[in-house]
């Protein structure tokens, strides 16, 4: 979780009449030189290719059988041989991440708006939210089922139910994040709860959502791959379930790769909104 | 008393009705060792266009006092009554103007923004820029509190206390914050400021030299439990120029506010 802070100080105004120079330059995802950027992104691209190199050279030095590790160039092949195949099954899987991510964000930060107004209520709605944190998804999945069928509709949910809790927590904790300072300064102007709430809360709340977002991304995905592998009827799940049952080891690390890509991809996504929507917060400086 | 502070606001200044009137103040905090007293019996008028400051040590419940004017903390006893009604109808008059110690802006919106805040809230309109070439920042509208300076930013948050016309200022050691030479720009930007409006402003501090420039009075409080120990009215003429701080008058109300600061620590 990220804690809000103070910018941090420079201290060579003696409240002189200059403004100081924007302080977060260095990591500021603006106007970075392209040599910078070759720093952030060479070393990690060099041990990938190292790593892979190593392995392929691994494979074909000892001679292991491709049904138990696949050269990378395999995976490659498998990948290549059917895009199509990879990325319905992608799509399928976004779809039911995402849709549970935004349904469970959406309610979450709904009931952490009522949460953080009142002790009572948290102390009531707590427990439950916690109930639902700590049951074994897979061990509800059948009641999921039960209840609603073998379609897109527990898939959904189990994103959701993934996802529902690290917004929840984040949301309440970010809405009683506001500096009691500029929250005296709207009480003595009687300002009302919606003035305080739109002006003060929700946007002293939002580094704490975009915290809890970089966590349930990931997560959402997870959910979702879970509930096609316990159900088989669709996406990145069932594509798994199938490589399985054909020994297809390439196929299986070609949907490892698919996923992690997709997860990396859509974190970068939550980096690169927060970046433009936070220019005002000392954490958005980029992934 | 049933007047609103708004009634108030057009009805004609008289002597006998002072900006703020504390009568029996007391205030403890219930902590895990019983209850804490920091404010005990408290009396103190403050009359419409003055200045006082209130100086006393360290958690001798001067920002209580504070906040029990502003309708930010109930008292455990005893009455606060501001422009005739309770600080809550003053609250709703929108009569305060309110600067603490650290600025407290919203770092998401620009200076500019920030300023409008309490003219969003009461409604109001006000010329902004002018406003802040009145406290030394013209020009810096479209800056983030995060690219100022610790006294640029505390300026906005005097321009923001400033921006709806408030009746009553109220100052929580509000250069506390600052490095020696921006409190004393500050300090000659506050007097100039004041000098030329003379709105009614209570400011708590613990500079004693400080309090003295800007003050009419000067109420000095004792250590915790925080009571009212004295009542220095400082007669120097007005607008004070720097100089005043060298001036025999000055050095002798410095020296009375000191004493009775000694004889109430025990």
């Amino acid at each position: 979780m990220t804690l809000r802070e103070a910018p941090p100080e420079a201290t060579d105004a003696i409240d002189g009449l200059e403004a100081r120079r924007p302080v977060v330059d260095i990591e500021a995802p603006r106007g970075r030189p392209a040599r910078a950027v070759a720093a952030v992104v060479l070393p990690p691209v060099i041990v990938g290719a190292v790593l892979l190199v190593a392995w392929e050279a691994w494979v074909r030095v000892r001679d292991i059988p491709a049904y138990l590790l696949p050269p990378p160039g395999a995976v490659l092949d498998a990948l290549r041989d059917e895009p199509g195949r990879y990325a319905g099954a992608l799509g399928e899987s976004l779809v039911a991440a995402l849709g549970g991510l935004v349904l469970a964000s959406g309610l979450a930060f709904a009931l952490a708006v009522v949460m953080a107004h009142s002790r009572l209520l948290e102390r009531a709605l707590y427990p439950p939210a916690l109930w639902i944190k700590v049951t074994p998804i897979v061990a509800v999945y059948p009641l999921l089922v039960i209840w609603f069928g073998f379609g897109l509709g527990p898939r959904v949910v189990v994103a959701a139910l993934i996802t529902f809790f690290p917004m929840l927590v984040n949301a309440v904790v970010g809405l009683r994040a506001v500096d009691p300072r500029a929250l005296d300064v709207m009480r003595v102007l009687d300002a009302s709860r919606a003035q305080v709430f739109w002006r003060l809360r929700l946007p002293s709340s939002l580094p704490y959502v975009f915290a809890a977002l970089r966590i349930s991304v990931p997560l959402s995905l997870i959910g979702a791959v879970v509930a096609e592998f316990l159900s088989g009827s669709a996406g990145m799940g069932q594509l798994i379930l199938i490589a399985n049952g054909d020994f297809d080891t390439a196929a299986l690390f070609g949907a490892v790769f698919v996923l992690a890509a997709a997860g990396i991809g859509l974190t970068a996504a939550v980096s690169y909104v927060e970046a433009r929507v936070l220019t005002w917060h000392v954490t958005a400086t980029g992934v | 008393m049933l007047v609103t502070a708004d009634v108030q606001r057009q009805a004609p200044r008289t002597a006998d009705a002072p900006a703020v009137r504390l009568r029996d103040v007391s205030h403890a905090y219930r902590g895990a060792d019983g209850a804490l007293v920091v404010l005990d019996r408290v009396d103190l008028d403050v009359a419409e266009g003055e200045f006082v400051s209130v100086v006393g040590p360290s958690g001798c419940g001067k920002t209580t006092l504070l906040r029990a004017v502003a309708g930010l903390l109930e008292p455990s006893a005893g009455d606060a009554e501001v422009l005739g009604g309770t600080p809550r109808q003053a609250q709703r008059a929108h009569a305060f103007g309110l600067v603490a110690q650290e600025p407290g802006l919203l770092p998401w919106r620009s200076v500019e923004a920030n300023v409008r805040l309490p003219l969003e809230i009461a409604g109001a309109r006000a010329d902004v820029p002018a406003l802040l070439g009145r406290v030394g920042i013209a020009g810096f509208e479209r800056y983030r509190p995060g690219e100022l300076s610790g006294g640029m930013r505390q300026r906005v948050a005097l321009a923001r206390a400033l921006a709806h016309g408030p009746r009553l200022l109220l100052m929580d050691e509000p250069f506390g914050a600052l490095d020696e030479l921006s409190r004393e720009a500050m300090r000659v930007e506050l007097l100039r400021l004041w000098e030329a409006e003379r709105i009614t402003v209570i400011f708590v501090t613990h500079a004693v030299r400080e309090a003295a420039l800007l003050s009419d009075r000067v109420v000095v409080m004792s250590p915790r439990p925080g009571r009212i120990v004295a009542d220095i009215r400082v007669d120097l003429p007005r607008p004070r120029p720097e100089a005043a701080e060298d001036s025999p008058a000055f050095l002798d109300v410095v020296a009375r506010v000191r004493a009775a600061l000694r004889s109430a620590t025990p």
